[in-house]
């Protein structure tokens, strides 16, 4: 067995598991956010049980559209307000941060356990070595009632890294790569698992970019095992980090991937850093290293959404928000910040946009023709100095 | 389950979800998300040729990029019958079958054209167009039922005995 067989197996109670059997897994942590959490809770009310199957290990979490926007949008926080009240579930609606940082901070599965959430990029939790599989209200009211969830053990691709990165490369690099190598739709219902030395060389929250963005290519499971090889995987990926260069993802899809150098001198008039992708403090760190003593492109909008409050106090100690503020950008309260084209910074049909998030769908951000280049923090930060897309440390 | 008849509507691969259902109407509510179906598609107005209980035909990974359920609930509510497509991605198709809205593998997006009548017998596994049959992998049973039920939820009421 590989280990995700090996977890499934264990959080279903069986000796054994293999590719493609249907098991009933233990869940061991439940989330929603406002998009998906008021449906899941008209659904969880309509299936008619009488309680949560663990009110500590259930939590919604306030983060796609905090403060709310709209009268719409504040009555699905209240919707929230009155499960959490109800059923004494964990509820942030304070702008603590977005669900899968908070997760990390406040509710951390350990290395094989199951974490279960309404929302696409539950596989970040992979970087922390936890299984996450993203599933939708139904799903998500369901799981809330039997804390346990039905799946199809995939099938496993490994990716076995070796070398040490360069120092302009990052988690978000290696995740780009692998999306021109594999494409939008080869993972689904499959796992991904990184393996071999090279992992050693990605810090955790590296690790969590990488994972958060499986899902972009399909993966039903994204997550970091250990050194050694996995056995029984469908097939072994090679890849020497020391290769790799800064990639980017060019519009309308985050697998349409180049290296930055290749459109580098693209004129850019918004930067966004931040998001369940690279809203982190490694991710901030890089921005405020690049930032300080400079001042970023007069045509840039410049937009810093720290993932989480704990993240952003940190940055406050650290003296980075007077130094990206001191640089003409614009630090954003934590949470999902412009990332899916609901409120605070929405583009029009002139803006080309680099952004660290995980999508530049046609539309993501507001016009369905604004360019989105999806790229790491780093190639971000050297854009928005430069006001067209930068290889960092070329700059 | 009966037979599906519909106008066809052709699009293309990679038909995420935020063109399903862009981000700004996410809090809308639930009863008028099919007011915002399909407004965020690239390429095509679709509002321009939907007729009540069209098929969808597409290429590969429909559904792709959200967890939202409220993309599929908006083609639903619209009244689109089905959607075919070579490929789904993996949380799309769950959502969908879990709330009732018919979605089936089925690589025919090449031979079709929007405009086309099909008849399709989820079942067998047939698409009868212009008067050929196409025949495909038929619909899983157990899927076949959810969507008998109208979806995951009034299925667990019943089989649980709940009224």
């Amino acid at each position: 067995m590989n280990c995700v067989e090996r977890y499934l197996a264990k959080a279903a109670g069986v000796a054994e598991t293999t590719a493609g059997q249907d098991l009933s897994c233990k869940v061991s942590y439940v989330a929603a956010h406002d998009v998906t959490a008021p449906i899941a809770i008209d659904m969880f009310r309509r299936i008619g049980v009488k309680k949560v199957f663990d009110p500590d290990r259930v939590a919604l979490i306030v983060d796609h559209i905090y403060p709310a926007n709209s009268e719409k949008a504040r009555n699905n926080v209240w919707a929230m307000k009155d499960f959490a009240d109800e059923f004494g579930v964990h509820l942030y609606h304070r702008g603590e941060g977005v669900i899968h940082q908070l997760m990390y901070e406040k509710h951390r599965a350990q290395p094989g356990e199951l974490v279960v959430i309404a929302d696409s990029h539950t596989g970040t939790c992979g970087g922390y070595g936890a299984v996450g599989v993203g599933v939708g209200s139904t799903e998500l009211a369901a799981a809330m009632a039997t804390g346990r969830l039905d799946l199809e053990v995939p099938q496993v691709i490994q990716i076995y890294l070796t070398g040490k990165r360069r120092s302009n490369v990052f988690g978000k690099d290696l995740i780009l790569y692998l999306g021109s190598l594999f494409g939008t739709d080869y993972l689904v219902d499959r796992a991904m698992v990184f393996t071999g030395p090279g992992i050693e060389d990605l810090s955790v929250a590296e690790r969590m970019t990488v994972c958060n963005m499986g899902i972009e290519l399909g993966a039903m499971i994204t997550l970091f095992g250990t050194v050694e090889k996995e056995p029984d995987t469908l097939e072994v990926k090679e890849i020497d980090l020391g290769s790799l260069e800064p990639q980017i993802a060019r519009p309308f899809s985050p697998a349409n991937v180049v290296p930055v150098r290749e459109v580098a001198g693209t004129p850019v008039t918004q930067v966004v850093v931040g998001s369940c992708t690279n809203g982190r403090l490694n991710d901030m760190e890089q921005v405020a290293k690049a930032f300080e003593g400079k001042h970023v492109h007069p045509d840039v909008n410049t937009l810093v959404v720290p993932a989480s409050k704990e993240i952003l106090d940190e940055m406050e100690r650290r003296g980075w928000c007077r130094i990206i503020r001191d640089a003409g950008a614009t630090v954003l309260n934590p949470g999902c910040g412009s990332c899916f084209g609901a409120h605070e910074g929405l583009t029009s049909e002139r803006d080309t946009v680099v952004s660290t998030t995980n999508r530049n769908f046609p539309g993501r951000m507001g016009s369905m023709k604004a360019k989105i280049y999806l790229a790491s923090p780093a190639t971000a930060a050297a854009t928005a100095l430069a006001g067209k897309i930068t290889v960092p440390g070329e700059e | 389950m009966e037979i599906i008849k519909g106008k066809v509507i052709v699009l293309g691969d990679d038909v995420d979800t935020d063109q399903i259902l862009p981000g700004y109407a996410m809090a809308e509510p639930y009863d008028q998300l099919g007011n915002f179906a399909m407004a965020g598609l690239a390429g095509l107005d679709f509002k321009s040729v939907y007729e009540p209980g069209s098929i969808i035909v597409a290429g590969r990974n429909f559904g792709c990029g959200s967890s939202r359920e409220q993309a599929p609930i908006a083609l639903h509510q619209l009244g689109v019958s089905l959607v075919m497509a070579k490929g789904f991605a993996r949380i799309f198709r769950r959502n969908a079958i879990n709330i009732g809205l018919p979605v089936w593998a089925a690589d025919i997006a090449d031979r079709l054209k929007t405009g086309d009548l099909a008849e399709v017998d989820l079942e067998k596994g047939t698409v009868a167009v212009n008067g050929t049959v196409y025949e495909f992998t038929p619909m899983a049973p157990t899927v076949l039922k959810t969507l008998e039920y109208g979806g995951l939820i009034p299925r667990v009421r019943a089989e649980l005995g709940i009224e």
